[in-house]
């Protein structure tokens, strides 16, 4: 029995090596693409965005917030502009994404203490670079206003202490855990990568028991596995599952180090649980590939099954912001507990053991999915061998 | 001719149920199903842990303004270790410690303590609960400040203008909300228009080299690799047209999303667009002798197009040889227009690098794609074959 099941995860690998729709995904396209995923962050945050200002008081207090909002990581005065009118039609044309605005009289009014307000305009349909500019544009002034009431607050005759607790009571001691500089290339290539490993597995393995049929040689696997569903099974099955282990070396032992993304003491802990997905995803490939004999059907199954994943995942958009249906789509794919497990796992660095309910919702998906794949690929094979005996018998 | 390839065209997708799946079902399953994730367009009540050491009037306010904003979705723990546990579960995304004795700090004029820890594993949700907070944390101040002036003898009028002489106004143009729906689900829609004919094309073409057919279908158009390419496209940009104008009517109007410009003007950057794809969908396909390996590859180009496009990340920020692949994408002027006059009003003319990136990349494919084609044209083949 081991005999055999080697002798079939043996020929598989060499099928592996030899079908450019096995090799290609599996061997050549990870590398390709995982490097251009951290490539394409490499610069990890946008900065020195181009930003207008409209000042409308041109006093030295315009000017010293003007230098302080350059001084910012995100924000690079590019224009000057006069009207509302002016930075709409300079953020219509791509120049500016945000403006801020000096309203007329606003170093006089901050003198005889009239509050002011200072406008931070964002082109909001580019969110991202829009909420960095609004982040340290609001940054800049909310200090400027605190500046003024402490002047103001001192100038009483009150110690810089009290002062303080004036200005801000409360002191918010923000701490941003395991991403605190917000750096776009370690927070989203995981997921990235991650996704493309799952999708590869699968692509694959909705090919692995309809490509015999196609190309006749289901007789000769049936042989060699001595008609036995289980041993067929394991034997492929253990093929993929030593396949997808160069495309984690390759994540973890390679693109991860270079890119400094690697979370050391995380990788045995993450094996574990890529291993629990890759069978999953070996369980459902092979479950389609077993039950659509049609390969460009499976191959469409695979592809319409795990292209939504990624934003299936809650890994951009939070799962508890999706209407309830998509909530129970996200759970009927293997990505979605990986992803909380590797959340817990790779970014928070926390022990194996806070990954167990996401463990037991993939090892639900093996036992089903194997035991499905198992005895239709029984059926079949009992068919192949009944077929063949008239035909040796003759 | 013309039409004598279109109906080609018809039946060979007719034959072949998985260009019929890429082509007819999924643009539509898609555009509805992706939509529906964003329909809420912001993600709220994020559940975050509070611990109260302080268990006072003043924490008590804090606790409920925090929770009585749509942002944050208070769970209250009552020590610190299982806020953290909590948060390690993923019950959480973070959590705020309020510390014993912060009202009689605030109330002695002594500045005390909030810790707030967020989990910026997930980003969008840390952002915006920290933004949410610190919002909240400084209206107590001022509030603190007002309550101060008004004891010190100063009328309501005279200290609400001391507690904030300098104020942001935020306007953010285009999306009043600042909404991750707003934001995305235009550029995914186009995407989805973009990627099911890509790879219907390209898993199509694909098909007609791995099946022998190329040499039949060109010497239907007369040998003339214009008339085929355009005479096979025609199919095409007719079905994909009509998306289009389905994607910009029924689900802009379902998922609330607004078309600020022109409607002509989207409509013509949009044939333009179609244009350019049709060759380089065949290109591709063109460039693969198994339908089955063209369709596996162009589904990974997904992500990487979309990433790349500068729609998500701007292009300013990427590095020079990611930005050459994506010049050499039609979808990335095309997103620079189409977000323009969507979501911003635009005119094409306040675009025009943009237009005539994208009339040079349909020039471009059209002319490659003429150059392959003829390069797999063998005349003889179709009368041998007879």
């Amino acid at each position: 029995m081991i005999r055999a099941t080697a002798q079939i995860a043996l020929r598989e690998w060499k099928r592996i090596l030899t079908r450019k729709d096995h090799y290609i995904v599996l061997l050549v396209l990870p590398a390709f693409l995982f490097f251009f995923y951290a490539f394409i962050f490499d610069k990890q945050q946008a900065e020195d965005l181009p930003v207008a200002i409209w000042d409308d008081d041109r006093s030295a207090v315009s000017r010293q917030i003007t230098f302080l909002l350059e001084q910012t990581a995100s924000i690079h005065i590019t224009a000057s502009v006069s009207s509302e009118n002016e930075l709409r039609q300079l953020m219509q044309e791509k120049k500016i994404i945000g403006a801020v605005h000096f309203p007329k009289n606003m170093e006089k009014d901050i003198k005889s203490r009239h509050p002011v307000k200072v406008a931070v305009y964002t082109n909001a349909s580019a969110l991202i670079p829009s909420k960095l500019v609004y982040k340290d544009a609001a940054g800049v002034i909310i200090t400027v206003g605190a500046g003024v009431n402490l002047q103001k607050f001192m100038k009483t005759g009150m110690t810089e202490g009290k002062a303080m607790a004036l200005i801000m009571p409360v002191k918010l001691q923000l701490f941003t855990l395991y991403n605190p500089t917000y750096n776009y290339q370690h927070y989203l290539v995981p997921g990235l990568v991650t996704v493309a490993m799952m999708m590869m597995i699968i692509m694959v393995t909705v090919l692995i028991f309809n490509k015999e049929w196609e190309e006749g040689t289901e007789q000769e696997l049936a042989e060699l596995g001595k008609g036995n569903a289980g041993v067929v099974f394991t034997g492929k099955a253990l093929a993929h599952l030593t396949a997808s282990w160069i495309n984690f070396a390759l994540v973890f032992g390679i693109v991860f180090p270079i890119f400094s993304m690697y979370h050391a003491g995380t990788w045995w802990s993450l094996f574990v649980m890529f291993n629990l997905m890759s069978l999953a995803c070996i369980g459902i490939g092979a479950m389609v590939s077993v039950i659509m004999l049609d390969v460009m059907l499976a191959l469409d199954f695979g592809i319409f099954y795990t292209s939504p994943a990624f934003v299936f995942s809650g890994f951009t958009f939070p799962r508890w912001g999706m209407p309830w249906y998509d909530q129970y789509y996200a759970a009927i794919m293997p990505y979605t507990p990986f992803l909380d497990a590797f959340f817990k796992l790779y970014f928070m660095e926390l022990p194996l053991r806070y990954a167990g309910p996401e463990a037991l919702r993939l090892l639900l998906f093996i036992g089903s999915t194997f035991f499905i794949a198992v005895f239709f690929l029984q059926k079949r094979l009992d068919k192949t061998q009944t077929h063949a005996a008239p035909v040796t018998a003759s | 001719m013309l039409l004598r390839l279109l109906l080609r065209e018809v039946k060979r997708i007719a034959a072949d149920h998985s260009l019929v799946l890429t082509l007819l079902l999924a643009p539509l399953v898609y555009v509805f199903f992706y939509g529906s994730i964003y329909q809420y367009k912001a993600e709220e009540e994020v559940p975050i842990a509070v611990v109260d050491d302080d268990r006072t009037g003043l924490s008590q306010t804090l606790i409920t303004q925090i929770d009585n904003s749509q942002m944050v979705n208070v769970a209250l723990r009552t020590t610190l270790e299982g806020a953290k546990e909590s948060m390690y579960q993923g019950h959480t995304q973070g959590f705020l410690y309020i510390e014993k004795g912060m009202e009689q700090k605030v109330l002695s004029l002594r500045q005390a303590d909030m810790v707030l820890a967020v989990n910026a594993a997930r980003f969008l949700p840390s952002s915006e609960v920290a933004g949410a907070i610190t919002q909240i944390g400084l209206t107590a101040g001022a509030g603190v400040r007002l309550q101060y002036l008004q004891k010190k003898g100063m009328n309501t009028e005279m200290s609400m203008q001391e507690v904030m002489p300098v104020n942001v106004d935020y306007r953010p143009m285009f999306n009043s909300r600042s909404d991750y729906g707003t934001f995305l689900l235009p550029g995914l829609i186009a995407m989805i228009l973009q990627q099911t004919l890509l790879i219907g094309l390209a898993g199509g073409s694909a098909a007609e080299r791995q099946r022998g057919s190329i040499s039949e279908w060109m010497q239907m158009a007369g040998g003339n690799a214009s008339m085929a390419l355009w005479g096979k496209g025609l199919f095409y940009f007719l079905l994909f047209c009509a998306y289009a104008y389905f994607f910009l009517t029924v689900n802009f109007r379902v998922l609330e999303l607004e078309i600020l410009g022109s409607g002509w003007e989207l409509a013509v950057i949009t044939v333009i667009f179609l244009l350019s794809l049709i060759p380089m969908g065949i290109f591709t396909g063109l460039l693969f002798k198994s339908q089955l390996l063209a369709t596996q590859l162009m589904v990974f180009s997904t992500y990487p197009i979309f990433l790349i496009t500068g729609y998500s990340w701007p292009l300013s920020e990427m590095p020079p040889f990611v930005k050459a692949v994506s010049y050499l994408l039609p979808i990335t002027p095309f997103l620079g227009l189409y977000q323009g006059v969507v979501q911003q009003g635009a005119h094409i003319t306040d675009r025009l690098p943009d237009l005539y990136h994208l009339l040079g990349l349909w020039c471009f494919y059209a002319a490659i794609c003429l150059w392959k084609m003829r390069s797999l044209y063998k005349p003889n083949a179709v009368a041998q074959a007879g």
